[in-house]
């Protein structure tokens, strides 16, 4: 741990921080998808202020402020909070989002009034409740940071070593069921991981904000990757580098870390959402907003032929084209225009021919065409097949 | 009045506000959703001080108001993408709302007197000493503010009951006789920040999430119809509001956290208890059930 | 079991236009990404009729009548409902969804639900008056559910709800009645049943579109049908469109012939 921190260029209290925002940011992106993938992102936020009752009981039975006791404590709450979310939903008409938000009521309330008993006043803040909602890198030891280390040291492992099987059991637990996989066991060992991401976070970012750290990086990599293992790479190093900037920011800032980490964290989603390649916001927008003015100007031309009308925006539209002119009896189709109409109708008629006779057709190509690239998926010997089927309906030569 | 009764007044008035809204949320399975939206309602009280330096509350309900809308716009504007898994999305815009109200309060807000605390939990002891003159009488301010809040939904959920009704149970019918689901939806989410942000120097934000769910589930467990469901949520309130006080007192412990207490002892006695649905009688059902099997 | 109960009077001639039918669809295109599940439907339900709407799974039988709501966007063409647009015609129309998509553990007994039928009627805000009660009474008696008004709706069986959202669609006294599978899942004698009632429907002016798998059924006892797999391949007289060849060609079986030189 030592030299680690000596690597970093920055005075010994702020390294500290840096560090434990690493391993957080690195152990709360890798556990934390088990959560997201499996669709309980927010129990996470449950677990997390479950946990607070945790931290007052083992103080209670501990008498002392000692790090691992209360990080037991933690783990033990979250663990149980867990359970009774799962046994309400199972067990009870109650949906699984209110007994995600009971739970979460439930024990924070009561690690409320215990921690108030504990500090003998009706106070909260002199107990210590704001540094358990809100974080407190500022306070964060050495010893802290490697009880942090070692732990997520050991998680990591755990998830190195199931990965195989719970790609199959997230994916599918049923048919993980079928092929002989403890789904059960599984599924436990998914909701501990989770816990421990949660035991390991709170300090640093606080109960409140803990859900985004635990979320953020796996929304992030799931936009970057189809698979499990890279996604889990790309989760951990999302993490680890969000938590690293924010803690790097707000130490020179002078704003509290976990507010400015999981801002950076949103900021990190928006930009993965909005530019990842292929799956990006913006990527399909261009697609979208082509696809939607070639089916607006197809549906114009069509309706041209059909109904011999045309609404006046549409006018103006294929006017732009050089495919409609004014005329004595209003607008009228120019050469190019009524080319436009053929080549809408042909299209048009061989995607009904391909509804019809499509099945005939031997494929290589498994790609599934639309409307507007059918010819060009069919090459041109297949389409010609096509309009030769459309034409004797049905029967061949 | 005492002090105490000031309190207890206070908390039943939460209490009720919240009952009146948190069956509709958890039948709506937006139970979480009433979660973010109470904690993204802190930037908007910081902008409202920022910008008017004002804490007088009809500005901060509209602060409040305002970062609702941006909540729930901004989740569903994630959701819309189609790759951001819904539950997902509130849990990242909750939490970035929030920081930045927490940004706002420790960079700004050295003249304001909100506490971080007390936006998690509240400073109900301090509710009597605050007071406004109404009518020529002195009342406790966050107690007057309450009582508006309470007429306010009650009016909504009054008004609005049918269409609240239909919506709930079949969003797709209510959509083709044009009763607006999700115009209702945002409504509902509306009225639960200005309720936040009302309750929210009484009692905080954790309370506020926890009088709106806990009533209202424990109210599913005890009955079948809708109207009853929330008159129980309303009667469990106050049971939280007067137990929790006793509590508190009792154990020298806070108040909000000791109401949130006492409304889970009356979820965790239904959950048992119901005469329909609550365990113990599903237990001894299937032991009915399975009893004449054994003896075949 | 369905009670013969003082019928609603037939609707006035001149609510029900001798000249426009029930529904008319025209060129209804709608995609789903870039893959069209209605491609170009053109269709005409006549007024006053049983129509039924058939074809294999995935033909988009329940996109049809989602689109005739506008509960789903077109990509092109338009649906007129007794003539008129969309707008116009809401109160006009009811629809019996597919019954997955609602709440069984809502808190809400039977008369509620069907109650829910005049809520439109009633406007935003205000009561339900006498007669939106008496009305929603009376829909209730004639699926012949009334003994089970006070029960919570999760109480029920398939078919007994089944008649509960047809009383529904009753109450709203429309014109023009859609139905998503109305007889899936439910026993013979309730089916029976609702289609006695569709009957008696189409007997007082009224319009009957049903989105129906049983194709031996619609032959027997509807007036109209609409063959759909993904495009309109018949629409009128039942008997009429559903031939033999007609089904083979909606389902995708390969003709005789075919078979064999396949098999070659």
């Amino acid at each position: 741990m030592g030299p680690l921190i000596d690597a970093i260029p920055l005075p010994y209290t702020d390294a500290v921080v840096v560090l434990g925002a690493a391993v957080l940011g690195l152990t709360c992106g890798v556990l934390g998808a088990f959560a997201v993938l499996r669709g309980r992102s927010l129990v996470g936020d449950a677990v997390a202020h479950a946990a607070l009752p945790g931290v007052c009981v083992a103080f209670l039975l501990g008498g002392t402020k000692d790090v691992p006791l209360l990080l037991v404590g933690a783990g033990v709450a979250g663990v149980l909070g867990a359970v009774v979310m799962l046994a309400i939903e199972r067990n009870t008409r109650i949906p699984a989002d209110s007994a995600i938000g009971l739970v979460l009521s439930a024990f924070f309330s009561l690690g409320v009034v215990l921690l108030t008993y504990i500090a003998g006043s009706g106070d909260a803040d002199q107990a210590g409740l704001e540094s358990y909602l809100f974080g407190q890198a500022a306070g964060l030891l050495e010893s802290d940071v490697a009880v942090m280390a070692a732990i997520s040291a050991v998680s990591l492992a755990a998830v190195a070593l199931t990965v195989r099987a719970m790609r199959v059991v997230l994916f599918d637990p049923r048919f993980g069921g079928s092929i002989g996989l403890p789904v059960r066991a599984l599924e436990i060992t998914s909701t501990v991981m989770l816990v421990i991401a949660v035991v390991i976070g709170v300090r640093m970012v606080g109960a409140i904000l803990m859900v985004a750290m635990l979320i953020a990086p796996t929304v992030t990599a799931r936009q970057l990757t189809d698979r499990l293992v890279p996604l889990l790479a790309l989760a951990g190093v999302v993490g680890a580098a969000v938590g690293v900037a924010g803690a790097v920011g707000s130490t020179a800032a002078g704003l509290p870390t976990g507010p400015v980490i999981v801002l950076l964290a949103l900021g990190i989603v928006l930009a993965a959402v909005l530019l990842a390649p292929r799956r990006g916001v913006l990527w399909r927008a261009g697609a979208l907003l082509h696809r939607r003015r070639l089916a607006a100007c197809d549906a114009a031309l069509l309706a041209w032929h059909r109904d011999g009308e045309l609404p006046a925006r549409s006018v103006r539209a294929l006017a732009r084209r050089g495919w409609a002119e004014p005329g004595p009896a209003g607008p009228r189709p120019t050469a190019a225009g009524r080319a436009a109409i053929q080549e809408v109708l042909e299209r048009r008629a061989l995607w009904s021919a391909w509804l019809e006779h499509g099945t005939r057709l031997d494929l290589d190509d498994p790609r599934e065409p639309g409307p507007h690239d059918l010819a060009a998926v069919l090459g041109p010997h297949r389409v010609s097949e096509l309009r030769e089927l459309a034409a004797t309906n049905g029967a061949p030569r | 009045m005492t002090d105490t009764a000031v309190i207890v007044l206070t908390a039943a008035l939460t209490g009720t506000a919240c009952a009146l809204l948190g069956p509709f949320l958890v039948l709506r399975r937006v139970a979480l959703l009433g979660d973010a939206v109470s904690h993204a309602v802190l930037p908007g009280i910081v902008l409202v001080w920022l910008v008017a330096q004002t804490r007088a509350p009809l500005a901060v309900v509209a602060g409040a108001a305002l970062f609702a809308v941006v909540c729930v716009l901004a989740i569903d504007a994630l959701r819309a993408t189609g790759l951001v898994p819904p539950d997902a999305a509130i849990g990242l815009v909750f939490p970035a709302l929030f920081s930045l109200g927490v940004l706002g309060v420790t960079r700004y807000a050295d003249g304001i007197h909100l506490d971080l605390d007390s936006t998690i939990y509240g400073e109900i002891a301090f509710v009597p000493f605050a007071t406004v003159t109404v009518a020529g009488v002195p009342l406790a301010r966050a107690t007057v503010v309450l009582a508006v809040v309470v007429a306010v939904n009650l009016a909504l959920v009054g008004l609005l009951w049918k269409e609240l009704k239909a919506t709930t149970f079949d969003p797709e019918f209510s959509r083709t006789v044009g009763l607006r689901p999700v115009l209702l939806s945002r409504l509902l989410l509306l009225a639960v920040a200005v309720t936040a942000v009302s309750a929210f120097e009484a009692v905080g934000a954790i309370l506020v999430v926890t009088l709106l769910i806990v009533p209202a589930a424990t109210a599913y467990l005890l009955t079948d119809r809708l109207a009853v469901m929330v008159a129980v949520a309303v009667a469990v309130s106050w049971v939280g509001a007067v137990a929790g006080n006793a509590l508190a007192t009792a154990t020298d412990s806070a108040i909000s956290g000791a109401m949130g207490l006492a409304c889970t002892a009356c979820f965790v006695l239904a959950l048992l208890a119901a005469p329909r649905h609550g365990l113990v009688v599903r237990w001894i059902r299937r032991g009915r059930r399975r009893r004449p099997a054994a003896a075949a | 079991m369905f009670m013969k109960v003082r019928a609603t009077p037939a609707l006035p001639a001149t609510t029900v236009t001798a000249h426009a039918p029930a529904v008319d669809v025209r060129g209804v295109t709608v995609s789903y990404r870039s893959t069209p599940v209605l491609w170009d439907v053109d269709a005409e339900l006549p007024a006053g009729r049983l129509s039924a709407i058939v074809g294999p799974n995935g033909a988009g039988k329940s996109t049809l009548l989602r689109a005739m709501l506008g509960l789903v966007p077109m990509e092109s063409g338009r649906v007129r409902i007794a003539g008129l647009p969309l707008e116009q015609a809401r109160d006009l129309l009811a629809y019996v969804p597919q019954r997955e998509a609602v709440d069984w553990n809502f808190p809400v007994t039977v008369r509620e639900v069907v109650a829910m039928g005049r809520y439109r009627a009633a406007g935003w805000f205000r009561r339900l008056g006498r007669t939106d009660r008496t009305l929603a009474a009376e829909a209730l008696e004639r699926v012949g559910m009334t003994a089970f008004a006070r029960r919570q709706i999760g109480e029920l069986s398939g078919g007994q709800r089944q008649r509960v959202f047809v009383a529904r669609a009753l109450a709203q006294q429309a014109e023009v009645l859609l139905m998503d599978e109305p007889f899936a899942g439910i026993d013979a004698r309730t089916q029976a049943g609702l289609l006695g009632l569709f009957g008696e429907l189409c007997a007082e002016g009224r319009s009957v579109v049903v989105v129906h798998h049983d194709i031996a059924a619609v032959r027997a006892s509807f007036d109209h049908a609409l063959l759909l797999n993904v495009r309109a391949l018949g629409c009128g007289d039942a008997r009429e469109v559903l031939t033999e060849e007609a089904i083979l060609r909606a389902y995708g079986a390969p003709p005789a012939e075919d078979a064999v030189a396949w098999a070659r």
